[in-house]
């Protein structure tokens, strides 16, 4: 595996220093800066593709958008395309998820390589506008976008850029929330009666994604399609980014090709303790369950785990799942939009359940019970989301939930009475 | 087809009318808000639609899909 590059933001703003292993596709040439000049020396422009060959590169090797649902991106294209004349597109760079960095990667490597996506899409669409949607909480990568944005307009007049900054929130980045943000509302879900690509940005077919999912389309189109198709497996070619987190570890991007065993991106310590997968509304994988499993959307969908948009965080020896999935939920019922009743009541409540069964209350039952409660219940998959990392803790790690019934931690190896009796002191 | 009753989340305040209306199919939780049971069946089809007229904030619709 090869070297990981520091990337820093540049000038004002700062940011996010990120962790970025070169890969053989999105992440190729890092080295080279993310300037357009670099960029155009191995990519030449995006060529305008007839709408049926595009939707047929991209049904050809599945791509799914990806920023967590993994929708079939040649749906949301066909479906836009047959819903109204004018389209718009829209490239999501929010990544409102604190522990995922590789939106922010690609900002600070190859944004031209989104940036091509984007517009092949556009073209394709028959769009000559293109929105971007930066990070509210991240400037350094705001301002790297800005400026990627910026040097477009020297090469193509034709292409017209709206950029709109996310509010710093977790939800922000959601479609519908982003559709409010580009209409001057605030930055919130609503509830969607129909999906974007069908009903968006004034009412018109908005073809809204990732902006990863838009590296991934400007690679199929591009002089190495053919390398990126035979890249990865026969049922899902092509390859991902993932963020590597590890507390107290700088996060890291890296890009690898479908069917890449875990073993080959995991310690052996971190294989076999817990690993949330997927992020803040992600899966717990109990420990060791990993091992024999592959970077694979179906071959994790069939273990119960959920890529989402591509984070592991696997704990340092010495923290506890209960007890960091405790510091989660407190965290996400604090990022609710407070819009929706069973959200805004149900987030705290699950917080305080898992919380009190982290101190040692019998109260895991009530956790599961208002995880189920909260889903399906909202404008947005927020208290869905939510209710997954804690339902998914309750099933992978149910002898660590009864030992902290019986007043123990396993994983941090204390006593959670002689604790609390200490705190109440 | 089978008709469905969604609620418009953001808009609902919790005032719990439609479980009144349609306790068959709504019934409320721990806050007030209401859980749907199960698709609308057309014998509870006119219920439905008072239970939709009915919200204070209209925050309840009938989706046929």
């Amino acid at each position: 595996m090869s070297a990981a590059v520091l990337v820093r933001p540049a000038g004002d703003g700062g940011g996010p220093v990120v962790a970025v292993r070169p890969g053989a596709h999105v992440l190729r040439d890092v080295p080279a800066g993310p300037s357009l000049a670099a960029h155009r020396r191995r990519t030449p422009p995006p060529p305008k593709l007839p709408l049926a060959d595009l939707v047929a590169r991209v049904r050809e090797v599945d791509v799914r958008g990806r920023g967590g649902a993994g929708f079939p991106f040649a749906t949301k294209l066909e479906a836009a395309a047959g819903a109204g004349r004018r389209r718009e597109v829209v490239v999501n760079l929010s990544e409102g998820e604190p522990v995922s960095f590789k939106d922010a990667a690609l900002a600070l490597t190859r944004p031209h390589l989104v940036l091509d996506g984007a517009v092949l899409v556009a073209r394709a669409l028959g769009s000559r506008v293109v929105h971007v949607v930066l990070p509210g909480d991240r400037p350094g990568v705001a301002a790297a976008v800005r400026r990627a944005v910026d040097e477009r307009g020297r090469e193509d007049r034709r292409t017209r850029w709206r950029v709109h900054r996310a509010a710093d929130r977790f939800v922000a980045g959601q479609a519908h929330a982003v559709v409010e943000l580009m209409s001057g509302r605030p930055n919130l879900p609503v509830t969607a009666w129909q999906p974007v690509a069908l009903h968006g940005y004034r009412g018109r077919p908005t073809l809204l994604s990732n902006a990863e999912t838009f590296a991934h389309v400007a690679l199929l189109a591009g002089a190495g399609a053919v390398a990126y198709a035979g890249a990865g497996t026969d049922e899902e070619p092509g390859t991902r980014l993932l963020t590597l987190d590890g507390d107290g570890e700088r996060p890291t991007v890296t890009e690898v090709p479908h069917g890449t065993p875990w073993e080959d991106l995991l310690t052996d310590d971190a294989l076999d303790g817990p690993v949330l997968v997927g992020g803040y509304h992600g899966t717990w994988a109990a420990p060791g369950a990993l091992r024999g499993l592959t970077v694979s959307r179906t071959a994790m969908a069939a273990a119960g785990l959920s890529l989402g948009a591509g984070v592991v965080l696997p704990l340092s020896p010495g923290d506890c799942p209960v007890h960091r999935t405790a510091a989660i939920v407190a965290y996400l019922a604090g990022q609710s939009a407070r819009r929706c009743g069973p959200c805004r009541h149900g987030l705290p409540a699950l917080a305080d359940a898992v919380r009190a069964t982290d101190r040692g209350l019998d109260v895991s039952a009530r956790a599961g019970e208002l995880a189920g409660l909260v889903t399906g219940r909202g404008a947005c998959a927020h208290p869905d989301g939510t209710a997954r990392t804690v339902t998914s803790m309750l099933a992978a790690y149910g002898d660590e939930v009864a030992a902290h019934a019986g007043g123990e931690c396993g994983y941090r190896r204390s006593s959670l009475v002689a604790r609390s009796v200490g705190r109440g002191r | 087809m089978s008709t469905r009753l969604r609620v418009d989340w953001p808009s609902c305040r919790g005032r719990g009318l439609c479980s009144e209306v349609l306790p068959e199919l709504i019934s409320l939780d721990e806050w007030g808000y209401p859980v749907v049971h199960d698709d609308v069946p057309p014998e509870l089809l006119g219920l439905a639609r008072e239970a939709a007229r009915t919200c204070p904030t209209l925050a309840l619709r009938l989706v046929t899909r």
